[in-house]
């Protein structure tokens, strides 16, 4: 297969016909932030954390999605890319209504992660906050959907590796959101006891439900996940 | 420059509810012509007649089908993009109404062109009641012999659905959400196959060029914008309605002496998404080398509230926003809370610098052309008419001139 030969930050690299930006970036150890897009899943380009600046593009184009073209110069570093990137998760966490300190993720969050690494601090936006009720009627899966950003991973991961396809997206704009069925909450039924989505979610808002039954109880609370 | 009338030629002349009326008035001449010549030749002329896409970007019509034409595959599809969700348009709806026939025609040339056998006319949902007439007029053109089978689907009331890759999302039954791109719609379209997708009065102009040929139609307009441009005019204006100006004509002929307006303070071209200018700009040509959009007009006199009109603009945005990418999704509603507060008189001056930034990154980063053009109404005003921001900043309570 024929080479393509591109510039990324400065450095000539070359990669195979097919082959995305942010696939020939990480292999060459240039670190793109991304949120929505997972290597074992079908591709989304929804988060829009992982643009980069395309010389000669009217916009910045999302890395995830776009496929590397002969003598393509991408910066993924620059000030415009960085500000965009700040600007994106702010808005992300501004409407986040999560307490990371009660949160079972804070420390493997990946909303967090890339807010760290792009330095965002308290948003200064305000705007309304994403906020559902948490869902714990499923003794597999417990939803917070106030702590979603829409990424659907989990969406993709059960449809396309659990083969299972429950969840959906339903309403539109801000209020957009991950269903299953018309809008109920996931229980028994549903769900088999497999956990897929759960491992693909990068916020808190897919957890193991813990057995506080127990704990009320007397029992001492055992943490299993 | 004159009124002169290319695509609204038959408007208001031949039957619609009966081809024979068509027929007489030169109907289906030009599809018997094209399929005289070469596809390609045909794709040749379209590229010659310089005809650019009168749905809002305003890419070269030809150049489009030449790549679908030269995209590998048998299957192909025609779309005819007749959703006309932009504030302020009703062109398309007029067209439809008073000459289906025309429009079947172009989309039968551009299937001959590019080698497609099924196309669709994607019908805006509130257009339900124009239903049965467009069946009509399709049964009656294919008993005219037809080769493409033409299929209508109709809308769910979507804005995002008129932006190309949602309505084929739409179509293929999915929901109604933008792609990303590329791939584009000539290369993997509908069902992932070569697709063209055209506005309404695009394909309206295929016929004429077809029996006219590309050198008729290219000596009218400007040399970038060439042939007529069909607008809806609507907002404070003494006539509103459907007027086709040839390209290049300046915005005063339309808005002040073919519709009426007076004490004109804005005129919003292009819709929701599109440019808002002050009346000291009333001499812009319109054609795509400065303001063009779908052809929505509105006109809003000296009585209008600057905020109040962004506002509602954005409130309206982020209620179509389709939800799927970060920066629209989130900032459509940001953007849509600050000018809430500036209509209610409680702006501060930080909002200011927060709606600037908003706008610079939702316009390069959201997945589509909504979420790209959302903050437009929002920095044409901070331009025009920041004063009335400031203004709600001090004083509070709505800003009287
Ligand atoms: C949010 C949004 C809404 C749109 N709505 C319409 C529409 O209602 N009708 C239309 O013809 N094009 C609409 N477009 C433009 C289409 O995506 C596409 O460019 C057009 O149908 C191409 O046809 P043309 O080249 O003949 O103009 C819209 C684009 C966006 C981003
Ligand atoms: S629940 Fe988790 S994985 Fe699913 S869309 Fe929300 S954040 Fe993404
Ligand atoms: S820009 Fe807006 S309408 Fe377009 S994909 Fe993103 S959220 Fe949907
Ligand atoms: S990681 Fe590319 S758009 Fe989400």
């Amino acid at each position: 297969m024929d080479e393509i030969r591109v510039t990324i930050d400065g450095k000539q690299l070359s990669g195979h016909p097919g082959m995305t930006i942010l696939e020939l970036a990480r292999e060459n150890g240039i670190d793109i932030p991304t949120l929505c897009y997972r290597p074992e899943l079908s591709l989304l380009g929804a988060c829009r954390i992982c643009v980069v600046e395309v010389e000669g593009s009217r916009t910045l184009v999302g890395s995830c999605h776009t496929p590397i073209t002969p003598g393509m110069v991408i910066h993924t570093h620059s000030p415009k890319v960085l500000e965009t990137r700040k600007v994106i998760v702010e808005l992300l966490l501004a409407s986040h209504c999560g307490a990371c300190f009660m949160c079972d993720k804070a420390n493997i969050c990946e909303l967090r992660q890339v807010a760290a690494e792009l330095e965002v601090g308290l948003p200064r936006f305000e705007i309304k906050k994403r906020y559902y009720p948490i869902e714990d009627v499923s003794p597999y899966i417990e939803r917070n959907l106030s702590k979603c950003v829409l990424c659907r991973r989990c969406v993709r991961a059960c449809r396309q590796i659990a083969k299972r396809d429950l969840f959906a997206v339903a309403y539109r704009g801000f209020d957009a959101k991950v269903v299953v069925d018309s809008d109920r909450a996931l229980d028994k039924e549903a769900c088999r006891d497999c956990d897929i989505c759960i491992s693909f979610c990068p916020t808190g808002a897919l957890s193991k439900p813990r057995k506080l039954s127990e704990e009320k109880k007397g029992k001492p609370l055992v943490i299993t996940s | 420059m004159p009124e002169k009338r290319i695509v609204l030629k038959n408007c208001g002349v031949i039957d619609p509810k009966n081809i024979a009326t068509y027929l007489a008035a030169d109907g289906l001449k030009a599809w018997q012509k094209a399929r005289q010549m070469a596809p390609e030749k045909v794709i040749e002329e379209v590229k010659a007649a310089g005809l650019r896409g009168r749905g809002g970007a305003g890419f070269p019509c030809g150049l489009k089908w030449e790549l679908a034409r030269k995209s590998p595959g048998d299957e192909k599809y025609v779309i005819c993009n007749a959703d006309e969700g932009e504030i302020g348009t009703f062109k398309d709806r007029y067209i439809l109404e008073n000459d289906p026939f025309t429009l079947i025609e172009g989309i039968a040339i551009a299937a001959y062109a590019v080698g497609a056998k099924q196309a669709f006319i994607y019908l805006r949902a509130e257009y339900h009641h124009l239903l049965d007439l467009l069946t009509s007029a399709v049964s009656q053109s294919h008993e005219q012999g037809l080769e493409v089978n033409i299929e209508i689907r109709e809308g769910a009331g979507a804005y995002v659905c008129g932006e190309e890759s949602a309505l084929m999302e739409s179509i293929e039954g999915g929901r109604g959400e933008a792609r990303y791109k590329p791939p584009f719609p000539p290369n993997r379209g509908l069902w992932q196959k070569p697709t063209i997708i055209n506005n309404v009065e695009t394909l309206m102009n295929i016929p004429r060029i077809i029996l006219n040929g590309a050198g008729w139609f290219s000596q009218t307009g400007t040399e970038k914008s060439k042939g007529t441009k069909v607008f809806s005019v609507s907002g404070d204006v003494a006539r509103p309605g459907v007027y086709e100006l040839i390209l290049g004509s300046p915005l005063r002929e339309l808005v002040i002496d073919l519709a009426g307006a007076e004490k004109v303070k804005m005129v919003q071209i292009g819709g929701a998404t599109g440019r808002i200018v002050p009346y000291t700009m009333i001499d812009t040509p319109l054609s795509f080398e400065t303001i063009l959009g779908a052809g929505s007009i509105i006109v809003y006199d000296e009585s209008r509230d600057t905020i109040d009109i962004v506002y509602r603009t954005l409130e309206f945005l982020a209620e179509e926003s389709c939800g799927k990418c970060s920066p629209c999704r989130e900032g459509t509603e940001a953007m849509a809370e600050i000018l809430a507060r500036f209509d209610r008189g409680e702006g501060r001056e930080k909002d200011i610098k927060v709606l600037e930034e908003l706008a610079r990154a939702m316009s390069i980063s959201a997945l589509c052309g909504l979420g790209q053009a959302a903050p437009t109404p929002v920095t044409d005003s901070l331009q025009y008419f920041r004063e009335d921001y400031a203004k709600r900043i001090k004083q509070g309570g709505k800003v009287r001139c």
